[in-house]
């Protein structure tokens, strides 16, 4: 059963940004400016916030969820191995409590909740921007521990185009390739990635884990295979004047095994899933004041088959039915920003649309309406306000979500900072919480929304490309939704909890000589069950992350360390799950011209004991060896 | 003069000795077999509860195929005996004349006088027809009674005193209460139900029942906690009560008069010791793997044995070792298998049934260093 949780804040939007800046130029490839600054998201103005930018990344093998786990406040689930499901959970919220968007298009899963990350094509995004807090009335009902904002990669106005290939352990390979041009009165860019994983790699467990010291026997992981291919198009037109026209086109379609927890296998039990994005944008300007209006639409499906309550299996027998699960959402949107004044910039929000689902037990639909209006101020003596309130109808159930935040710095280019929020919110029932009955998990058509509210402070010093930060916040949750063991044999969502989820997120990013850039994270959280004391199942206590990266016009590499600390399996503080500590490591050559040649490895300790929190096993030692270029 | 017969078998079956070794596993039977309702779709055996008499060990079969969301009752509930050394089975049919008056067996349990009662649970709606207690004879392996359960009751769990058999409500979400069939007439007592409630959140519902020392134990289970009764057994009057562990799902008595609850919620076990002013519970041991689910306990002696569906393993533990409880042996039935009751032959061996293979399976044990 699954869950997850919240936090933290701010800081490395300009890490990230940093790592990037940091690296030489590569042929063709535009560089940015040291010290320059990737901004958080402009819906959030002074949020905690947290910029990962994937070329970053450059020459390693990277899922969505991988490079995610470089930033504070964030913690993944992860099912298993490569191809497998992995969700986000941003200050210990749940994955459902934690809003993704695709150029501003909200994502949702085949039951209109969680997203799986790991449907999400890296190679096709530029940048993602991880906002964490009670961010409601920025960007609507359901960011209780934050927004993932993922940006695709721009069109160009001119030829550009890469290619990059990997091959590596338990038969991954990866297939990726992009290319802009200029189109019409404006530009375009396509790009394609493909994915695949035998996913049989080696794992190793305990038969009898209750008597001190017994052996760990070792075993292969069966029908963890999983193929993906994802596609992006993206064509922006100037029309006359100050208008632009938008295009936005993102699908991904994938099957992979399911191959269940180490201590029931499912061999038989396969998921086919489709899902596509698109959007279109008409833009405008007049003066200072600008507006744009959108419609957008999602399509995703799932379906399982091979897969019950007890485990699996095979398909095509009578007792055997596929599981098919569909929803959709449309909606059309109008944004204006203008200005009033010169130190006051006021931004409206109309949106309005509905979303579908569609499973096993029936179809369901409800309307979305929104209307949201934020202000940004500039005051004296360094200080800026960012008050915001949104209204969300969501089906029957209505919801105000008001949020403020601040910021002051000494003088504008002074490399102390110091912000503090507010927000609060709530988050509707899903689909899938209400109504959707899949195998051992039942549905509860009598949830309620859950609601939340958040503060957060926090100090940064950025000079250059060094940067310091902390952020401290504290969560309040009630009406929480967990799944609760529910006889004889199931699982389903009540609204039971009352949390506080407090936490620390620490940041430091640090040039070195020789081209090298060190970069440290640190989360703690503390999510405790207001009705009992304890702590909250499936929320890391601690996490760090260091990694020191080397860039260069010849020569680049990397290494890092991740390290997570028991975290509690039970509601009662009886039951955890081992800490972790993984290390990767990499490093590439530029073998001629464009071309880049990269080998890393992950794990390098080569532990095949770790699990996730429900008995998947996790790939042991793997390598890759990566060709890229870019033109 | 067969009631004496049977009293005679069971005094036979409590002496000291070491059982004959059972055979390392045991299909249980399937398809055809099990009397499918539709027989284009069979139901498998999913064995559940286990108990002995006349020399033989008698596990429920549930009888179900799988559904989404929810198992599907496919057929007439069912006993299988069989002789753990030799594996041969005997099945006998609960469901009656049209196959459909006792559903979804759970739990089995010996009287002390030889009988066999066994709960059919039906869908869980508590509506249905194929709620029942049924009495079984040992000796002619065939039913002898069956006891209609009154709408809006679902029994779980059942113990045999004297004049009662008693069954506990596991109706959703509650309240939990327990009730009583008279073992003369076999029907339902017109008494009210008696409460065993425990504090909740969401849900409580009576996990299960059994008779200790003479007296009547239900076992109340929550979402965040779990309240052991000990009750008259011909009056069903509350005679004390202690708090257990969070989702405790069964129960056992040692033979020194303590009593140990599993708590699925937690990981633990809880003894409870009988005193003259009521019923005093700690916590015993809590289990280092936190994948366990715990899902029964029984006992031989002062030794006792628990099974964890979640990691397919079976625990043997000394509960008066130094330093506290120690599991001193653990086996593993194998991935999938997930083990659901355990039946101590003796002090070393045990039989468990799974769920999962459909299988009974003998303990394979790894000893604690």
């Amino acid at each position: 059963m699954p869950p997850s949780r919240v936090f933290p804040r701010y800081l490395l939007p300009f890490a990230m940004a940093a790592a990037a800046a940091a690296r030489a130029q590569e042929p063709g490839e535009t560089i940015e400016v040291q010290g320059e600054r990737r901004q958080g998201s402009p819906r959030a103005p002074a949020a905690a916030a947290t910029v990962v930018d994937m070329a970053q990344f450059g020459g390693e093998v990277r899922s969505v969820a991988e490079m995610l786990s470089t930033a504070p406040g964030v913690s993944i689930h992860a099912l298993g191995g490569p191809g497998q499901t992995a969700t986000l959970s941003l200050r210990g919220a749940s994955a459902d409590q934690s809003l993704v968007l695709l150029d501003g298009i909200p994502l949702q899963g085949p039951g209109g909740g969680a997203v799986d990350l790991s449907t999400l094509p890296a190679t096709i995004l530029d940048r993602m921007v991880v906002s964490r807090g009670v961010l409601g009335a920025q960007f609507g009902a359901g960011a209780l521990g934050g927004v993932l904002e993922l940006l695709p990669r721009s069109a160009r106005g001119s030829w550009t185009g890469g290619a990059e290939a990997s091959v590596g352990s338990f038969g991954t390979e990866r297939l990726a390739l992009d290319a802009a041009m200029p189109a019409g009165n404006g530009s375009a860019l396509v790009a394609l990635q493909g994915d695949r994983t035998s996913g049989d790699f080696e794992y190793a467990r305990q038969r009898t884990p209750e008597i001190s010291g017994s052996p760990y026997y070792g075993f292969t992981r069966e029908n963890g295979d999983a193929t993906r291919g994802s596609g992006l198009l993206r064509i922006s037109q100037e029309l006359s004047g100050d208008l632009g026209l938008d295009l936005l086109l993102q699908g991904s379609a994938g099957v992979r095994g399911l191959p269940g927890p180490s201590s029931a296998p499912t061999p038989h039990s396969r998921e086919f899933d489709a899902d596509g994005v698109a959007g279109l944008r008409l833009r405008g300007s007049s003066g200072d004041t600008t507006w744009s209006m959108r419609a957008s639409g999602r399509l995703d499906r799932s379906e399982l088959q091979g897969v019950l309550a007890f485990g699996g299996c095979e398909d095509g027998t009578p007792d055997c039915p596929r599981q098919d699960q569909r929803s959709s959402s449309a909606r059309a949107e109008g944004e204006l920003a203008l200005p009033v004044g010169e130190a006051n910039s006021l931004h409206l929000l109309l949106s309005g649309g509905g979303e579908w689902v569609h499973g096993t037990t029936g179809g369901r639909r409800r309307g979305l309406v929104s209307a949201a209006v934020r202000d940004d101020l500039t005051l004296a003596a360094g200080f800026s306000l960012h008050p915001a309130v949104r209204l969300d109808k969501v089906g029957t159930q209505n919801g105000l979500s008001p949020g403020i935040t601040a910021q002051w710095k000494p003088a504008p280019e002074h490399p102390l900072s110091l912000r503090a929020g507010w927000g609060l919110s709530y988050r509707a029932p899903t689909f899938t919480e209400l109504y959707l009955e899949r195998g051992g998990i039942a549905a509860n058509p009598d949830l309620r929304p859950e609601r939340a509210w958040s503060v957060d402070a926090a100090a940064e010093w950025r000079l250059a490309l060094l940067t310091l930060s902390a952020t401290a916040f504290w969560s309040s949750y009630r009406e929480l939704i967990l799944y609760q063991l529910f006889p004889p044999a199931r699982v389903k969502p009540f609204n039971v909890g009352q949390a506080r989820i407090a936490g620390v997120e620490l940041q430091a990013v640090v040039p070195l000589p020789a081209h090298l850039l060190a970069t440290v994270s640190y989360s703690l959280l503390d999510a405790v069950n207001r009705a009992d004391g304890h702590k909250l199942a499936y929320r890391p206590p601690h996490r760090l992350f260091a990694r020191l990266a080397r860039r260069g016009d010849r020569l680049e590499g990397y290494g890092e360390a991740s390290f997570t600390s028991a975290i509690p399996r039970n509601a009662f503080d009886t039951a955890f799950v081992d800490s972790q500590l993984l290390l990767n490591a990499g490093i590439g050559v530029r073998a001629a011209g464009p071309l880049w040649v990269d080998v890393e490895a992950k794990n390098l300790l080569d532990k095949r004991t770790y699990e996730d929190l429900f008995q998947y096993p996790l790939p042991g030692l793997s390598i890759a060896l990566i060709a890229r270029a870019r033109l | 003069m067969k009631r004496i017969a049977l009293l005679l078998l069971v005094a036979a079956c409590g002496g000291t000795y070491q059982a004959p070794p059972p055979v390392a596993s045991i299909a249980l039977p399937d398809g055809s077999q099990l009397k499918p309702y539709d027989p284009a779709q069979p139901g498998q055996a999913r064995p559940q509860g286990l108990a002995q008499a006349a020399g033989r060990v008698y596990v429920t079969l549930t009888n179900q195929r799988d559904g989404n969301p929810n198992p599907v009752n496919a057929g007439p509930g069912f006993l299988a005996a069989f002789v753990p050394s030799t594996g041969a089975i005997t099945l006998i049919d609960l469901g009656g004349s049209d196959g459909k008056q006792c559903q979804n067996a759970g739990s089995v349990r010996t009287s002390a006088d030889g009988y066999l009662y066994a709960n059919c649970s039906g869908n869980f709606s508590g509506t249905d027809a194929a709620r029942a207690i049924v009495e079984v004879n040992p000796l002619s392996n065939t039913v002898t009674r069956r006891g209609v359960i009154p709408d809006g009751r679902v029994p779980n769990g059942v113990a045999a005193s004297a004049r009662k058999i008693w069954t506990g409500n596991a109706a959703l979400p509650g309240p939990p209460t327990v009730f009583s069939i008279d073992r003369t007439s076999f029907t339902a007592d017109a008494t009210a139900p008696v409460l065993v409630d425990c504090q909740k959140s969401i849900y409580s519902y009576v996990a299960d029942v059994m008779t200790i020392g003479g007296d009547i134990y239900a076992l109340c289970a929550s979402d965040i906690s779990g309240e052991l009764y000990r009750l008259d057994p011909d009056t069903g009057a509350i005679k004390a009560h202690t708090t257990v562990g969070p989702i405790p799902t069964e129960l056992a008595g040692l033979d020194d008069g303590r009593i140990v609850v599993v708590n699925a919620g937690d990981n633990t076990l809880t003894v409870v010791t009988p005193t003259a002013s009521g019923l005093d519970a700690r916590i015993a041991l809590t289990f280092a793997s936190g994948t366990s689910n715990l899902q029964d306990v029984r006992a031989f002696g002062r030794t006792v044995f628990t099974v964890a569906s979640g990691n397919n393993t079976a625990q043997r533990i000394d509960l008066d070792a130094q330093g506290g409880a120690k599991v001193v042996a653990e086996a593993n039935f194998g991935e999938g298998a997930m083990p659901w009751n355990i039946l101590p032959l003796d002090d070393t061996q045990a039989i468990v049934s799974n769920r999962g293979t459909n299988t009974i399976a003998a303990a394979n044990w790894v000893t604690a260093k």
